[in-house]
C-alpha cells in the first residue's frame, strides 16, 4: 500500500512543482495538477479498497521517526479513506470542470487548488491538534484565493468577509489548543482522550474554545453570514468544493474533537446542530438565488451530520453508517447541483427552466435532489432510517420530530425548486454546452447511485436496489429512447408478469389489492397507447410508482413497506408533475405526501423499539403507553393519501391537472396505497384508546366528514376533473368510515369500495379526460350535447354514474347494501348521519357531470366532435365490461376475503348460498335484481317503441319555448352554477377552511423566514460580532444548563 | 513573569478583537486582527514559559542529559513560530483583498461591502 | 323465498290492481285538492280518458335516444319498486318479486326511475327540464336524510332488512304498529314523507308557474302516458313501503287501500294547507325540523 502521507506529499509537491513551471506552459501546469490530484484519488481509493474488504486495518503513520506524542502523526481508517476519497475525487472534477477558467487564471489558482485539496485531506488525517489548526489554516488561505476564481465581483467582498471570520476563529482556536496543551502535555488527539478527563475539569475552558472554534468552521446557523455569501458569489465549482469537500473534513474533524470531550460535549453538538439543521431549512424557504439557496441547504446538512455525531453514544457501531450516509449524500448531491448551476445562466430559481429540454440533466437534478432529500434507494435514506429508529427506540422524541420537521422543509423548497425548473415557461438563455462540466456532472449521478447501492449492501435491511420491481421501473430511464409504443408494451407485460409470478404469495386481501394496482394499471396503460413521440420521464415515473405499489403488498417488515411507500410517492410526484399547469399542486402533494410519510416514519421509529428489522407483524405487540401514539402517527400519515378531510387539498389540483392517463392512475390506483396501509395497521393494532377517546372512533368522524365535503364540494365543481377529484375524496371517506367501523361488514364495505373506486373512478376520468381532449376544455358548462357525437364516452359515463350512485342493478349498489348491513352493529351512530346525507348528494355531482357535458344544447364549436380516440375508449369499454361482470357476481372477488376477514372480525360473516347473498339482517341477490329490472324495463321498452315506432328526431332548437326559438346554445344551456340554490343553502359548508389554515402555516413561515434573515446584514463585521456573540451564547446555555 | 505576559497578552486580544470589530475601516481591521494575533502569540509563549529556566536550545550551555530540567517547554515556542508565519501569510492575503476592494469601489469603509446579504 | 314462474302473472295482477287503483286515487286526491279550494275539479277518471289521449296523439317527436328512454327509465323505476316489495303481507300471491332483495334495494331503487327520466329530460335540451331536475335534486338530498335515519332506526328496532320481517314484528294489534313503538322514528319518516310526494310546500320541481311541470316539459303522447302511469304506480310503491315499515303493512287488500288512502290523504291535507317553499327553504326545513327528529330516533334506538 501507498503511504497515506504521499497523499499531502503529492498535493503539496505538484503545488511547489507548478510553481516553478513557466507562465506559459498553462496545459502543463494543469496537466500536473489534473495528474497529482488523480493520484492523491488513486492512493485514497486504494485504501478504501483495501480497509472496506476487511484485509487491512487502520494505520497510524508517524512522521519525523518519533512515535507520538513527540512528533505529528496521520491515520488512515476506513473513514479517513472515504473522505479524502471524497475530497480528492470533488478537487480532481472541480479542476476537470474549471478547465476554462484555470488555463485563463493561470498556475498560481492551480497550486491553490491543489493546496486546499492537500490541506482538506490533512484535517482529515492528522492526529495532531496544532496541526489541524494548520491545515485550516490553509485550507482558509486557499479559499481566500479560490473565491477570487468567480466572475461575479461581488465574491471579492464575500472572500475578505471570510477571511475576517477566520481571523476571530484563529483565535479562539489557538488559544484553545495552547491551553488544552497545559492542561495535558499533549498535542496528540487520541493522547488527550485518553486525559479526557483532565481537559475536561481543568481547562473545560480550553477544551470549549477549541471545540466552538472548530464548530465555527462548520459555518453553523446563524453565524455563518460570511460563508453564505460565499456559496453565493463563489465560482460553484469552488463551491462545489467547499461544501462536499472542506465541510466533510470539518466535520470529521469535529468528530476528533468530540473524542476528547466524552459524552458530557455531544449533546451541545446535537443542540446546535439541530438547531442548523431547522433553523437553515427555514431560512431557504425565502431564497430566490439558487447558490444561495444551496448554501443554506449545505449548512443545514452540515448541521444535520453535527446532530447525528452528537448521537454517537446512541448509535454504537451504525455510527459510521449513518454518519456517513447522510455526509456522502449531502456531499455528492451538493457539489453535483452547484456543477450543474454553473451550466445555468440566470441566478433566479426560475431560471433553472433552461434546463428543459435536457433530459439528462433534468434526470440529475432529480437525482441530486433525492439524495439530499434521503430518499429511496439513496445512502441518506437508509441512513435515515436507522438514525430515526435508533432515535425512537432510545425516546429522543424531540431530536426526532425536529429532524423529521427539517426535512420537511428541506423538501419543500427542493421539490418547489425542481417544479419552477420544469413546468416555468422556458429560460431562453441557453445552457453551457462544455462537454467537461455534464461528464463532471454524470459522474457526480453515477457517483450518487453507487452510493445507494453500496448503502443498500451494507443496510441490514436489504438493497433496494436490488429489488426486482424497482430494476424494472429503472431499466425504462435505458429505454427512454425507445418510442411509446413499444415501451407501453414493456410495461404493460412486466406488470402483468410480476403479477402471475408473485400471485401464489398473496393472501386474498393482498390479491385484490394486486389486482386492482397491477392488473388495473396494466388496464389504464392501454390508455397511453395514444401518446405519440417518446414521452420522456412517463415510463419511470409511472413504473416507479408502480414498483412501489408492488412492493408496498408484499412488504412484511416495516423498513421495506416504507421504502415501497417513499417509491410510489416520488413516482406518483413526477407523474403528477407532468401535467400543464400542475407545478403548485405537484409541489403541495409532494409536501403531504413527505409530511404524510415522516409521521409513518416516526410511528415506526416508536414502535420498532429500537430494531432496524421491525416487522409489521410486530404492530401487534406495541404496549399501552406507546401503542396508541403510533397508531395516530401511523393513522394520520395513511390518511395523507387517502385525502382525509383536512388533508385532503393536494387532491383536486394534482388530480385534475394530471394528464388524461395519469389522473385515473393517481386516482384509481394510488389512493389505494393509503387504504391498504390502515388495513394493515388495524389489522395489527386494532383499535387503541388515547386519554380515553377510541381512535377509530375519530376516524369514523373524518371518513364521514371527508365523505360529505367531497360530495359537495364536487357538486359545485365547474371543472369536470376537478369534479371527479373532489368526488374520490368522498369516496375514500367512505371507505375510511367501513375501516373504522372495526366489524366485519365495514372491512368488506371498504374492499368493496377499492375494487369499484377503482373500476368507476377511472372509467370516469379516462372519458372526462377523451371529451377534455376533443372539445380543448375541462368546463363543463363549456360543453352539452355531446351524446350523439361522443355516444361509447356516453355509456361509459352513464354506467359509471350508475354504479358510483350506489343504484341497482349495478355494483355500486352492493356497496350501500353492505354499508347499511354493517352499520346495524356499529357502536357509533351518530357519524353515520354525515354518511346518510352525502349519499345523496353524490346525486347532484353525478348528474351535473353527465348532464352538462353529453346532454342539454351542443355548442356551435363542437359540432364537428369525433369521439375519443380508440385507446382511450377500449379501457373504458372493459371497465363497462367488468362493472357488469361485477354487478352479477360479487361473490368473484369478494368471497374470499369475506372468509378471510373472519380471522379478524368472526361476527357478521355473509352467507354466498346459491344467487342470494344472506347477512344476519337482510339478504340481496344480484343476478336476480338484474333479471327483474331487466325485464321490466325491456317489456316497457318493447311497448313505447310499438305504440311510438314513428317518432321523428328533431332538430336541437326544436323545443317549447314559447313559440320561439332559443337565441343561442349558450344561453340555452343550463349549466353554469348548477346548483345555485343549493349553494345558497350549504354553500357556508364550502367554505375552504382548510385551506386557509394550511396557506397560512406556510405563510408564517415564509414570513418568518423571510423576515429572520435580514439578521444576514451583509456587513463583514456584523458577522464577525455574530460570530463572537454565538460563542458566548452557547458558552452560556452550555454552563447554564 | 509569566502571568504579567500572559495578562499582556489576553488584553492585546481584547484590544485587537476589540479594534477589529468597531473600526469600519479595512486597513484598520486588519491591524487588528495582527494585535490580536500578536496576543494570541505571546499567551502562547506565556504558557510555555517555566521560571528560572533557559531557551530550549542544546549545545554546549545545556547538554541533552540535563536537558529536560533545564530548558522551558519547546513545543509553545515552534506552534508560535507555525502561527506566526500563518499570521503573516493570512495578513498578507487580506491587505491583497484591502487593495482589491479598494479598487473596485473606492472606499476601504467594510459597510460599503453589503451587495451579499440575507 | 325464491322464484317460480307462477309469481310472474301474480306479480302481472298486483301490478294491475296498483295501477288503476292509483289512476283513481290521484284523480281522488286532485279533486279533494280542488274542492278544498272551492273548485270543482276532475272527474275521477280523468287519468284513464287523458292515457287515451295520449295514446291517440299522432304527432311524436324524439330528441334522442335518452329521451326515448327516459319514460322506460321512470315507469320501471315504479314498476321495480312495488315489485322488490311485498304488497299484501302473509300473500304468496302478491309477495312479488321480494325475494332479489331486502329494503335496501328498495330504497336505493327509488332513484332508478328519477336518474333515468332527468337524463331522457336532460337531453331534450330545455332549459326549463334540467332547473327542474337540479331542484329535485337539491331537494331530494335533505327530503331523504329523515327518511333514511327513520329506516336505520326501524332496522335496529326490528333487528332486520327484510320488509316481511318488519310487517310481522308490527302484527297483533294496532299497538305494535311502529308508529306507537317508535313514534320519533315515524314522525320523522313522515315529515320526509311530505317532501317526496311532489305537493305543497315541497312541489318546486314541477312548479307550474314558473318553469311548466319541470323535468317533464318536453314530453307528450305515449311518452307521457308512460309517465302518467308511473306517476299513478310509484306514489303507491312508495306508500306501500311506508305501510310496511311504520303502519302495521295490509293483510288484504281494503286494508291496503284503506292505509294508502290515508296515508296520501297526509300529504294532500298538508299540501292544501301550506304555500310552496323555494329549494333552499325547504331544505333549511327538512335540515331543521326533520333531521333532528331522526338523530333522535337512532340515538335512542
Amino acid at each position: 500500500m501507498v503511504s497515506a502521507i504521499y497523499i499531502l506529499a503529492v498535493g503539496l509537491g505538484a503545488a511547489f512543482l507548478i510553481g516553478l513551471l513557466r507562465d506559459e506552459w498553462r496545459a502543463g501546469a494543469y496537466g500536473v495538477s489534473l495528474a497529482a490530484l488523480a493520484l492523491m484519488s488513486l492512493i485514497s481509493a486504494s485504501w478504501v479498497w483495501v480497509l472496506a474488504s476487511g484485509d487491512g486495518r487502520a494505520v497510524d503513520i508517524l512522521t519525523a521517526g518519533t512515535l507520538p506524542p513527540y512528533a505529528i502523526n496521520l491515520r488512515m481508517g476506513l473513514a479517513e479513506a472515504v473522505l479524502t476519497l471524497l475530497i480528492n475525487l470533488t478537487g480532481l472534477l472541480s479542476a476537470v470542470y474549471l478547465r476554462d477558467t484555470l488555463f485563463k487564471q493561470g498556475r498560481r489558482a492551480l497550486a491553490t487548488l491543489l493546496v486546499f485539496t492537500m490541506a482538506s485531506c490533512g484535517i482529515v488525517l492528522t492526529r495532531d491538534l496544532f496541526n489541524l489548526f494548520v491545515f485550516f489554516e490553509l485550507v482558509a488561505i486557499a479559499t481566500g484565493g479560490l473565491v477570487l476564481l468567480s466572475r461575479d465581483q461581488r465574491a471579492l467582498a464575500a472572500g475578505f468577509k471570510y477571511l475576517v471570520a477566520s481571523q476571530v476563529i484563529t483565535v479562539l482556536l489557538l488559544v484553545g489548543i495552547i491551553f488544552a496543551y497545559h492542561a495535558t502535555g499533549t498535542l496528540n488527539i487520541d493522547g488527550m482522550a485518553v486525559l479526557s478527563e483532565l481537559v475536561i475539569k481543568g481547562g473545560g475552558l480550553a477544551f470549549f474554545l477549541m471545540f466552538i472554534a472548530i464548530l465555527l468552521d462548520l459555518k453553523p446557523f446563524p453565524a455563518n453570514g460570511w460563508a453564505l455569501d460565499i456559496y453565493e458569489s463563489a465560482h460553484p465549482a469552488f463551491s462545489a468544493m467547499l461544501s462536499a469537500a472542506s465541510a466533510s473534513a470539518a466535520l470529521f474533524a469535529a468528530d476528533k474533537l468530540l473524542l476528547i470531550g466524552g459524552s458530557t460535549w455531544l449533546p451541545v453538538a446535537t443542540g446546535i446542530g439541530i438547531f442548523g439543521f431547522v433553523g437553515a431549512n427555514l431560512f431557504a424557504l425565502a431564497q430566490t438565488n439558487d447558490r444561495r439557496l444551496l448554501g443554506y441547504s449545505s449548512v443545514a446538512q452540515v448541521g444535520l451530520v453535527l446532530a447525528v455525531l452528537g448521537q454517537r453514544d446512541l448509535l454504537g457501531d451504525r455510527y459510521l453508517f449513518i454518519a456517513g450516509g447522510i455526509l456522502l449524500a449531502h456531499a455528492v448531491a451538493k457539489a453535483g447541483l452547484y456543477w450543474l448551476s454553473g451550466l445555468v445562466e440566470g441566478r433566479k430559481l426560475t431560471a433553472w427552466s433552461a434546463l428543459q429540454g435536457h433530459p439528462l440533466l433534468i434526470f440529475a437534478f432529480a437525482s441530486f435532489i433525492a439524495l439530499l432529500v434521503g430518499l429511496p434507494p439513496f445512502p441518506g435514506f437508509y441512513a435515515k432510517w436507522e438514525l430515526v429508529i435508533a432515535l425512537g427506540g432510545e425516546g429522543r422524541l424531540a431530536l426526532l420530530g425536529l429532524i423529521l420537521f427539517g426535512a420537511l422543509l428541506e423538501a419543500g423548497y427542493l421539490f418547489r425548486w425542481f417544479g419552477q425548473a420544469l413546468k416555468r415557461e422556458r429560460s431562453l438563455e441557453p445552457v453551457a454546452a462544455s462537454s467537461f462540466k455534464r461528464a463532471v456532472i454524470l459522474s457526480a449521478v453515477a457517483a450518487g447511485w453507487g452510493l445507494g447501492f453500496i448503502w443498500g449492501a451494507l443496510s441490514p435491511n436489504g438493497n433496494l436496489l436490488l429489488a426486482l420491481p424497482l430494476l424494472f421501473a429503472l431499466a425504462f430511464l435505458a429505454l427512454e429512447p425507445l418510442s411509446v409504443r413499444i415501451k407501453n408494451s414493456v410495461a404493460i407485460v412486466g406488470m402483468v408478469a410480476w403479477f402471475l409470478l408473485t400471485l401464489p404469495s398473496y393472501d386474498p386481501l393482498q390479491l385484490i389489492f394486486a389486482a386492482v394496482m397491477l392488473l388495473g394499471g396494466a388496464l389504464i396503460l392501454l390508455a397511453s397507447y395514444q401518446t405519440q413521440g417518446q414521452r420522456i420521464g412517463f415510463y419511470p415515473s409511472a413504473m416507479l410508482m408502480y414498483a412501489g405499489l408492488a412492493m408496498l403488498i408484499v412488504a412484511e417488515d416495516a423498513f421495506s413497506f416504507f421504502a415501497a411507500w417513499e417509491s410510489l410517492t416520488i413516482g406518483s410526484y413526477f407523474l403528477i408533475l407532468r401535467g400543464q399547469r400542475s407545478e403548485p399542486h405537484a409541489l403541495s402533494y409532494m409536501v403531504f405526501s413527505l409530511g404524510g410519510a415522516f409521521l409513518i416514519l416516526a410511528g415506526f421509529a416508536l414502535a420498532a423499539g429500537g430494531d432496524p428489522l421491525f416487522t409489521l407483524a410486530g404492530l401487534a405487540k406495541v404496549a399501552a403507553p406507546i401503542a396508541p401514539w403510533v397508531f395516530l402517527l401511523l393513522a394520520i400519515g395513511f390518511m395523507t393519501k387517502t385525502a382525509a378531510v383536512g388533508l385532503h387539498i393536494w387532491l383536486p389540483g394534482a388530480h385534475a391537472e394530471a394528464e388524461t392517463d395519469v389522473s385515473p392512475m393517481v386516482s384509481g390506483i394510488l389512493l389505494k396505497a393509503g387504504l391498504f396501509g390502515l388495513f394493515v395497521l388495524l389489522m395489527a393494532m386494532g383499535s387503541q384508546q388515547l386519554y380515553g377517546v377510541e381512535l377509530t372512533h375519530l376516524l369514523l368522524w373524518i371518513g364521514a366528514l371527508s365523505a360529505l365535503i367531497g360530495n359537495l364540494m364536487a357538486a359545485f365543481q365547474e371543472d369536470a376533473k376537478r369534479l371527479l377529484a373532489y368526488s374520490s375524496i368522498g369516496q375514500m371517506g367512505y371507505a375510511l368510515f367501513g375501516l373504522a367501523m372495526m366489524n366485519h361488514l365495514g372491512w368488506l364495505m371498504a374492499l368493496m369500495f377499492v375494487i369499484n373506486h377503482f373500476i368507476y373512478k377511472s372509467m370516469l376520468f379516462l372519458s372526462v379526460g377523451g371529451v377534455a381532449k376533443r372539445t380543448g376544455t375541462r368546463d363543463m358548462y363549456r360543453m352539452g350535447g355531446l351524446i350523439t357525437l361522443m355516444p361509447l364516452s356516453f355509456i361509459a359515463v352513464l354506467i359509471g354514474i350508475i354504479a358510483m350512485s350506489g343504484v341497482p342493478p349495478l355494483s355500486g349498489f352492493g356497496g350501500r347494501w353492505i354499508f347499511y348491513n354493517a352499520i346495524l352493529t356499529a357502536e357509533y351512530r351518530l357519524p353515520m348521519i354525515l354518511i346518510f346525507i352525502s349519499g345523496p348528494i353524490a346525486f347532484l355531482y353525478l348528474f351535473r357531470l353527465i348532464h352538462t357535458i353529453f346532454l342539454g344544447q351542443l355548442k356551435d364549436e363542437h359540432r364537428r366532435v369525433k369521439e375519443a380516440p380508440f385507446w382511450l375508449v377500449l379501457p373504458q369499454m372493459i371497465f363497462v365490461a367488468f362493472l357488469l361482470v361485477f354487478a352479477l357476481v360479487p361473490g368473484l372477488a369478494l368471497r374470499r376475503v369475506d372468509a378471510y376477514i373472519s380471522q379478524f372480525h368472526p361476527e357478521g360473516a355473509l352467507g354466498w348460498e346459491g344467487l342470494t347473498i344472506t347477512s344476519d339482517f337482510g339478504y340481496w341477490s344480484p343476478i336476480s335484481i338484474m333479471i327483474v329490472v331487466g325485464v321490466i324495463f325491456a317489456s316497457l321498452f318493447a311497448w313505447l317503441v310499438f305504440v311510438n315506432r314513428k317518432a321523428q328526431k328533431v332538430k336541437q332548437f326544436n323545443i317549447v319555448f314559447a313559440g320561439e326559438r332559443p337565441f343561442r346554445p349558450e344561453t340555452t344551456h343550463f349549466a353554469w352554477n348548477f346548483f345555485a340554490p343549493y349553494r345558497k343553502a350549504l354553500g357556508f359548508m364550502t367554505e375552504p377552511l382548510v385551506e386557509r389554515f394550511w396557506a397560512a402555516i406556510v405563510d408564517l413561515l415564509h414570513a418568518s423566514a423571510d423576515l429572520l434573515r435580514r439578521l444576514y446584514t451583509g456587513n463583514g463585521q456584523t458577522y464577525a460580532i455574530q460570530l463572537l456573540a454565538f460563542v458566548v451564547v452557547v458558552y452560556l446555555l452550555r454552563t447554564g444548563l | 513573569m509569566a502571568y504579567i505576559a500572559m495578562t499582556t497578552g489576553f488584553v492585546l486580544i481584547l484590544i485587537g478583537l476589540y479594534g477589529a470589530l468597531t473600526n469600519r475601516n479595512i486597513l484598520r481591521m486588519i491591524v487588528a486582527f495582527t494585535v490580536a494575533n500578536t496576543g494570541v502569540n505571546l499567551v502562547m509563549v506565556a504558557v510555555g514559559y517555566l521560571h528560572g529556566r533557559t531557551a530550549p536550545i542544546l549545545d554546549a550551555a545545556v547538554p541533552v542529559a540535563e536537558a529536560v530540567e533545564r530548558i522551558i517547554d519547546p513545543v509553545p515556542q515552534a506552534l508560535v513560530l507555525t502561527a506566526i508565519v500563518i499570521g503573516v501569510g493570512v495578513t498578507a492575503l487580506m491587505l491583497a483583498y484591502a487593495y482589491k476592494l479598494y479598487e473596485s469601489k473606492r472606499t476601504l469603509d467594510i459597510s460599503a461591502f453589503k451587495d451579499l446579504k440575507w | 323465498m325464491s322464484f317460480e314462474w307462477i309469481k310472474i302473472p301474480y306479480a302481472l295482477l298486483t301490478l294491475f290492481i296498483v295501477a288503476n287503483y292509483g289512476f283513481l286515487l290521484t284523480a281522488v286526491m286532485a279533486k279533494i285538492a280542488a274542492r278544498v279550494g272551492r273548485r270543482h275539479g276532475i272527474p275521477v277518471w280523468q287519468n284513464y280518458l287523458d292515457l287515451i289521449k295520449n295514446y291517440g296523439l299522432r304527432s311524436s317527436i324524439t330528441h334522442g335516444v335518452m329521451f326515448y328512454l327516459g319514460p322506460v327509465f321512470r315507469l320501471t323505476g315504479g314498476v321495480g319498486l312495488l315489485m322488490f316489495v311485498p304488497t299484501i303481507y302473509g300473500s304468496v300471491m302478491f309477495s312479488n318479486m321480494s325475494f332479489a332483495g331486502d329494503l335496501i334495494l328498495a330504497l336505493y331503487f327509488v332513484f332508478f326511475g328519477s336518474l333515468g327520466m332527468a337524463l331522457g329530460a336532460g337531453e331534450s335540451g330545455h332549459p326549463y327540464s334540467a332547473i327542474g331536475v337540479t331542484r329535485g335534486l337539491s331537494q331530494v338530498t335533505a327530503a331523504e336524510l329523515p327518511f333514511a335515519l327513520a329506516v336505520y332506526a326501524v332496522a335496529v328496532q326490528y333487528q332486520t332488512l327484510s320488509v316481511t320481517e318488519i310487517v310481522a314484528a308490527q302484527q297483533g294489534g294496532i299497538l305494535n304498529w311502529t308508529l306507537f313503538t317508535n313514534p320519533i322514528a315515524v314522525a320523522a319518516a313522515m315529515l320526509s314523507f311530505l317532501g317526496s310526494m311532489m305537493r305543497p310546500p315541497f312541489d318546486v320541481v314541477l312548479a307550474p308557474q314558473e318553469i311548466p311541470i319541470g323535468p317533464p316539459t318536453e314530453y307528450h303522447s305515449s311518452y307521457l302516458a308512460l309517465m302518467q302511469t308511473n306517476r299513478a304506480i310509484f306514489p303507491i310503491a312508495k306508500i306501500v313501503i311506508y305501510m310496511n315499515l311504520f303502519f302495521g303493512g295490509a293483510a288484504s287488500w281494503p286494508v291496503f287501500f284503506l292505509k294508502v288512502f290515508l296515508i296520501y290523504l297526509v300529504s294532500v291535507i298538508v299540501g292544501v294547507v301550506f304555500p310552496r317553499f323555494r329549494v333552499e327553504q325547504s331544505i333549511r326545513w327538512f335540515l331543521i325540523w326533520a333531521v333532528p327528529l331522526g338523530v333522535i330516533a337512532i340515538v335512542i334506538a
